[in-house]
Formats: C-alpha cells, sequence, structure tokens
C-alpha cells in the first residue's frame, strides 16, 4: 500500500501563550 | 504565580519537553481549574507525545469543554482506530483544514477512497506540507492514480 502520512499530527499546536508570561 | 508557571511552561513547550509541559499544566491547572490555555497545552503535550488515551481522560474530567476538543478527541480516536467514533466527534467541530485534513485520513482508513479525494482536492489551495502524498495515495488506492 502507498505510503500515508499523519498530517493531522503536524496540524497540532500548542496556543501561543506569550501573553500569559 | 500564574504567570511564571506560564513562563516555565513557555520554556518546555519550546523545547517540545512534553512530560514538563503535562507536569506544569497540572499545575496551573489545580490553581486555575478552567484555565484554557493550560487545559489546551495539556491535551496537545499528551497528544504530541502519543499518549493519546490520557488525552482523552483529560478532555472527558475537564469541566470546561474547549472549542477544539472536539477535533483533539477526534485525532485521538482515529489514533485508537475508533473510526466511526472519530467521524462523529469531528462533525461537531466547525469545518476547517485541520478537521478536512483529519477526516481525510479517517475516510482513507475506511477504504472511502472517493470522499477521501473529494475533500482533498477542496484542500488544494490551502497549501499543506505534503498533502499531494496523501491524496496520490487516495488516488491509487481508488484506481484513480492516473488522474
Ligand atoms: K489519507
Amino acid at each position: 500500500n502507498p505510503i500515508v502520512l499523519d498530517l493531522a499530527y503536524n496540524m497540532i499546536e500548542f496556543p501561543d501563550i506569550e501573553n500569559r508570561m | 504565580a500564574l504567570e511564571d508557571l506560564f513562563t516555565t511552561l513557555n520554556r518546555h513547550i519550546q523545547a517540545s519537553a512534553f512530560d514538563n509541559v503535562v507536569k506544569f499544566t497540572d499545575q496551573i491547572l489545580a490553581i486555575a481549574p478552567d484555565d484554557e490555555d493550560a487545559l489546551r497545552c495539556k491535551v496537545v503535550a499528551l497528544i504530541k507525545n502519543d499518549h493519546v488515551e490520557d488525552a482523552l481522560s483529560a478532555i472527558k474530567s475537564s469541566r470546561k469543554q474547549l472549542d477544539d476538543f472536539h477535533f483533539f478527541k477526534a485525532y485521538c480516536l482515529y489514533r485508537q482506530n475508533k473510526l466511526d467514533e472519530a467521524l462523529e466527534s469531528l462533525k461537531r467541530q466547525a469545518r476547517n483544514d485541520e478537521t478536512m485534513l483529519l477526516e481525510c485520513q479517517i475516510l482513507y482508513r475506511l477504504g472511502k477512497m472517493d470522499a477521501c479525494i473529494d475533500i482533498y482536492q477542496k484542500l488544494q489551495n490551502s497549501k499543506v506540507d505534503n498533502m499531494e502524498i496523501n491524496s496520490v495515495a487516495a488516488l491509487v488506492m481508488a484506481g484513480r492514480s492516473s488522474e
């Protein structure tokens, strides 16, 4: 079977918390 | 103070030290149980560390349910191969590039290649890195590789 990447994983990102520091 | 905890948390995020991210989000949540940033950081760190069961528990046990929790939940269920449940969870989430990419991956695993390809075509202008690898895979599996 062809290769499939977990692109959804790459889209999961931490929120920007700069304004909380 | 909360600011100091967030400063340390940010350092661990930048270092991709996901165990420490979870540890510090727990400290923040002990003080501020409904803090949205801390909740989101915790769930993301657990997912990034491949602890999808713990991520699901964190989502379930949270008193506060965030907008994107349905997406995170769907992703965890996808990782557990609970594909129908994952699609159900995605339906509760506003559609965007992320949800559509995940939907494609779920449909691919379900063998629903035509539906999968339709969504990849909708995503074509969104400049997702390496997306053609997955869309070509779906075309091959659908017997449509000439496209
Ligand atoms: K796919």
